[in-house]
């Protein structure tokens, strides 16, 4: 696990930073701190992350932009903030976690669990997924995205327009995000269950799903029972 | 038909005769010196005979003392005819006399008048006659001076009552004005309708011209000031000074002619105020263009009756005006007032905040919980520290002015609990502290706050705070200078925080706009200064 903590209070990041490595023990490959914004953008820009714990209020500034840019990444985020009115927006763009300060190693460990997947988090909040286009950060509604689809280390999100936008993130972090409506039922597909019209079984008992668009997703052999029983 | 009275220099009994040959007299004398005697003949056509026991009367403005003959019969005296030079003056400049009802029969009549004018030997002639109901004659003016008198008088208490408004306020130099106008009205209104209650001898009757003209020159002047006031134009002063160049040779130039005066200042009043009117509603000020209205109203009353009464319709209208643009300006102020009420309530409770604003307090309170778990004794003395802020914010909260020394306290504590969050070495420093100067509550603390906010511990994990003061006769000065490297430039000055909007506006409550605040980066950190101007 590779984490950075952004956070200008020199105290809480100690705080934090202690209670990361007693948590994850072994499993920490690398821990980073960085109390200013532009520290911590240079840091991400040049190093692969798995997660980052961000406060929202850094000397002062509104934290928006910076949960925007860190959202679009690769990594998780977890904030860790004063502000718990913001803990809306923080999930409507697609955290993993809000934990409010102030907190203690039980929460944090909570929030970790997260990101192993150990909880199923049901965030129904997400409304938007960042994406990075054209070096700016656009926000994609969730309402628009009719399925997902796996491309190595990113993804490929299918919208209601027909367009196709590029995601940062993995097949298997945006599952994390958006459980409570989209279905993983290939490998490398990810799929909005209320955009699936019918189920069929096409030749060499090939399953596939037909979405409301005409698309045809195909079904993995593991997952159609499981599948077939919620889609009923 | 109408009939021209004629006069004859001289004095002969029989000229007041009824039949009698008077062709050969003058239509016109410009001038009887020495208070010689001389006659007029009039004749008048009775169209009605008088009701029975309800005589006819005469009513005459003459600038003379006179004998009044009706058809040959001596009616009436006013004074002592061609006795002026030897005997003190007697009469009245306007006077009513009862006609014999038996000599009021319809037909022609004859009134000769045996008069002398040793005062104001040029002005031969009658100025003013009329012959209706005895009784009516009587009481017509008394009913219009009645009203006349309760007219004015609404003016006098509205001018007694803005007098003491402005007495209360002394800043409220449109009130006085409006109060004065009133005034000068009252007593023109007073000035003019006099004649009937106080008896005049002709030669005083001057004197109250003099009167109601110097009236008028202090109104025509005070109206387009006070709209000056109210809707400003650029150099103001200059025009105005102009006009009271003009409104003075107008008044002094002419100054015998008095109604032609009177009504050139009128005119000189009525362009003026237009073009103050024009201005106002072009710079779309509240209230000008009732007052353009109300001139351009003025113009048909003026000529639809009478110049008197135009002049006191015209006036009153126009007072009015100047009545409701104060009610505006009273409204204004209310409202600036309330809102100044709320503005400190809630720069009181922003105060409050402070320290119960989540960011300031989970953030605290994160630190505390890590320093009594992990060094409970440190954690014990940023508990102490955390108490001391709280005692000294709850003991100005509700202050706009505290002792500079009690500021310094709070910012002192401050950087202590910031000492224990941040785990940088603050340090702190002061020059020139006056411990006698008071200064608004938070105002150095949100320095403070925002210095600590906004900056980076230099190499040596050290930022250092500044505070010096300086003052001469002319100004006081708090310079605060932060030592610290900055963590980035640009996002400061894109928008003004609610911290520095909280300063200015504590400024503004103590100081009104005699202060001058500056914040800017410079090289060794940032610097903020705050000058108030005694």
């Amino acid at each position: 696990m590779r984490i950075l903590i952004v956070e200008d209070e020199l105290r809480i990041a100690k705080r934090i930073e202690r209670m990361t490595r007693a948590i994850f023990g072994n499993g920490l490959q690398s821990l980073k701190h960085s109390n200013t914004l532009d520290e911590a953008l240079r840091f991400i820009e040049n190093n692969a992350l798995d997660l980052v714990l961000l406060d929202l209020n850094l000397n002062g500034d509104n934290g928006f932009d910076l949960l925007t840019t860190a959202v679009s990444e690769s990594f998780h985020t977890i904030v860790i903030s004063a502000y718990k009115d913001q803990a809306i927006t923080a999930f409507e763009h697609g955290v993993l976690d809000f934990v409010p300060k102030p907190f203690n190693q039980d929460r944090l460990a909570q929030a970790f669990d997260r990101v192993n997947a150990k909880e199923k988090m049901e965030n129904d909040a997400i409304k938007f997924l960042a994406i990075k286009k054209r070096g700016r950060i656009q926000l994609v509604p969730v309402e628009d995205v009719i399925y997902i689809k796996g491309a190595g280390a990113y993804t490929e999100l299918f919208l209601a327009d027909g367009n196709k936008e590029l995601h940062d993130k993995s097949l298997e972090k945006l599952e994390q995000l958006l459980s409570y409506a989209f279905e993983r039922i290939h490998k490398s597909f990810l799929v909005k269950m209320s955009e699936i019209k019918d189920i069929s079984i096409a030749s060499g008992s090939k399953y596939m799903a037909e979405l409301k668009n005409g698309a045809l997703i195909p079904i993995g052999r593991t997952k159609y029972k499981d599948l077939k029983a919620k889609w009923i | 038909m109408e009939y021209e009275t004629v006069f004859q220099i001289g004095d002969r009994p029989e000229w007041a005769a009824k039949d009698l040959d008077d062709r050969a007299w003058e239509r016109r004398i410009a001038l009887v010196p020495d208070g010689q005697v001389f006659w007029s003949r009039t004749k008048i056509d009775i169209l009605k005979a008088p009701e029975a026991l309800k005589p006819y009367g005469l009513r005459l403005e003459v600038y003379a003392e006179y004998e009044v003959f009706w058809d040959g019969v001596l009616i009436g005296k006013n004074g002592n005819p061609g006795k002026e030079a030897d005997l003190p003056p007697e009469g009245e400049l306007w006077t009513t006399f009862s006609i014999p009802t038996h000599l009021t029969d319809e037909g022609e009549h004859i009134m000769a008048m045996r008069l002398s004018n040793y005062y104001f030997p040029d002005h031969i002639g009658i100025y003013d006659l009329k012959i209706a109901n005895y009784k009516a004659l009587l009481t017509d003016r008394l009913i219009q001076n009645a009203y006349m008198h309760v007219f004015g008088g609404a003016f006098l208490i509205a001018s007694i009552y803005f007098l003491f408004l402005f007495l209360g306020n002394k800043k409220e130099y449109p009130m006085l004005i409006f109060s004065i106008s009133c005034f000068l009205f009252f007593s023109l209104t007073m000035t003019h309708f006099v004649r009937t209650t106080v008896p005049i001898h002709y030669s005083l009757h001057v004197i109250r011209l003099e009167v109601i003209t110097g009236l008028m020159f202090g109104i025509s002047f005070l109206i387009p000031l006070y709209f000056s006031m109210q809707f400003p134009y650029p150099k103001w002063k200059l025009f105005l000074g102009i006009y009271a160049g003009v409104l003075l040779y107008v008044f002094i130039s002419k100054h015998h002619y008095f109604d032609f005066t009177v009504l050139k200042m009128v005119i000189g009043l009525w362009v003026f105020s237009f073009g103050i009117a024009v201005y106002g509603i072009f710079k779309k000020a509240k209230g000008a263009l009732l007052v353009l209205l109300t001139l351009l109203l003025c113009i048909p009353i003026r000529y639809s009756v009478s110049f008197n009464v135009s002049l006191f319709t015209g006036f009153s209208l126009i007072l009015l005006n100047m009545l409701y643009l104060l009610s505006l300006r009273i409204k204004e102020q209310r409202l600036a007032y309330e809102n100044s009420l709320v503005q400190s309530t809630r720069l009181r409770l922003e105060l409050l905040k402070k320290n119960i604003q989540p960011h300031f307090l989970m953030n605290t309170l994160t630190s505390l919980i890590d320093w009594i778990e992990e060094t409970p004794k440190k954690g014990v003395m940023f508990i102490e520290a955390l108490a001391k802020e709280f005692d000294l914010l709850n003991q100005i909260e509700d202050q706009t002015l505290i002792p500079i020394t009690q500021e310094i306290e709070l910012c002192r504590t401050h950087l202590e609990i910031m000492a224990y969050r941040k785990e940088v070495n603050y340090s702190w420093e002061e020059e020139g502290i006056d411990p006698g100067q008071k200064i608004p509550p938070g105002i150095l603390h949100t320095l403070l706050e925002n210095g600590i906010t906004h900056s980076l511990p230099l190499e040596d994990n050290r930022i250092t705070f500044k505070l010096i003061f300086e003052s001469n006769t002319s100004y006081k000065c708090y310079t605060f200078l932060t030592f610290a490297a900055a963590v980035r430039q640009k996002a400061i000055t894109k928008k003004e925080g609610t911290g520095l909007k909280y300063i200015k506006a504590r400024l503004t409550e103590s100081y009104h706009s005699k202060w001058d605040f500056t914040s800017e980066p410079v090289d060794h950190g940032w610097k903020n200064t705050i000058t108030l101007y005694s």
